[in-house]
């Protein structure tokens, strides 16, 4: 059984993932979307998000609509696995009575 | 790095969370432009059969097969969005087979229900007819998203508000509130 991933675990940041992951591939969601949905502030997904980019888990794309700029967000390939593991991970544990 | 059984369990409750959470958004979106569609048919059919209550049968055909194939158009467009290319053929026939069954059904349902009900004025028929959709709406909300419930709740309330209180403006009436509250529902679920 692989060990737990620890950048994903922490909580923000699995509710971050699995949003994400929940998302079709190639499907990106907007920042402020996915702050409304998580209830989050803009420095905590800013933060959280930042460790999950620097780990390549998560893809930012920024650009502009009209005059205003917008910020998109979508799961990675490594990301989506990463996140997979994780969540098997879980899932082994509880099954395995640990 | 330890986690607990507690925290596995926390943490696997989050991500089924927002795995729900995704999905009643997805629902929201892939509704929206449904609600536009038929607020519109609403919107043009009522006001139309206000100012030339003649020509009802002709507006109210001519609207119904314009939203019906623009339902199911939409349907097989976000199918095909939605899945790779090489599935999207077989998603697609399968989407126009499920929306035109499911058209079928609602039409034959109301169908049924005017016969039973024998209503006696176009106004009576209006209201039956149309109290039928706010109710599915609400129905689908239940499992689907509050959202759908609150479009539903409120058109079913203007519908028979307008029905209690307003006489001979009554296709008015439902044309701007009820096509109104199906496009700004619309307009809300796409927001989402």
């Amino acid at each position: 059984m692989d060990g737990p991933d620890e950048i994903i675990h922490q909580s923000m940041r699995l509710r971050i993932a699995a949003t994400l992951n929940a998302l079709p591939t190639g499907e990106l969601l907007e920042f402020n979307k996915l702050k409304a949905g998580l209830g989050a502030t803009d420095g905590n997904m800013a933060t959280h998000l930042s460790a999950l980019e620097k780990a390549g888990y998560v893809a930012v794309e920024k650009d502009f609509v009209g005059k205003k700029p917008r910020t998109r967000l979508s799961l990675t390939r490594a990301g989506r696995k990463a996140f997979d593991r994780h969540v098997a991970y879980l899932k082994d544990l509880l099954d395995s009575g640990g | 790095m330890t986690v607990t059984r507690e925290e596995a369990v926390t943490a696997l409750e989050e991500v089924s969370r927002a795995s729900d959470r995704i999905n009643t958004l997805k629902g929201y979106h892939h509704g929206a432009p449904h609600f536009i569609i038929w607020g519109l048919v609403w919107l043009v059919a009522n006001t139309l059969t206000q100012f030339l209550p003649d020509q009802t049968n002709v507006t109210w055909s001519a609207a119904l097969v314009f939203g019906v194939i623009a339902s199911v158009a939409t349907g097989v467009i976000q199918a095909r969005r939605a899945r790779p290319r090489a599935a999207s053929s077989a998603a697609e026939a399968r989407v126009s087979r499920r929306s035109g069954m499911a058209v079928a059904v609602v039409f034959a349902f109301i169908a049924c229900l005017v016969v039973i009900t024998r209503p006696e004025t176009s106004r009576e028929t209006n209201a039956v007819i149309s109290i039928v959709f706010p109710f599915m709406y609400m129905g689908a909300g239940v499992w689907a998203g509050w959202r759908l419930f609150a479009i539903g709740l409120v058109t079913a309330v203007g519908i028979m508000a307008g029905f209690v209180w307003i006489e001979d403006y009554y296709p008015l009436w439902m044309g701007l509130f009820g096509g109104g509250s199906l496009i700004a529902g619309g307009l809300w679920l796409r927001s989402a």
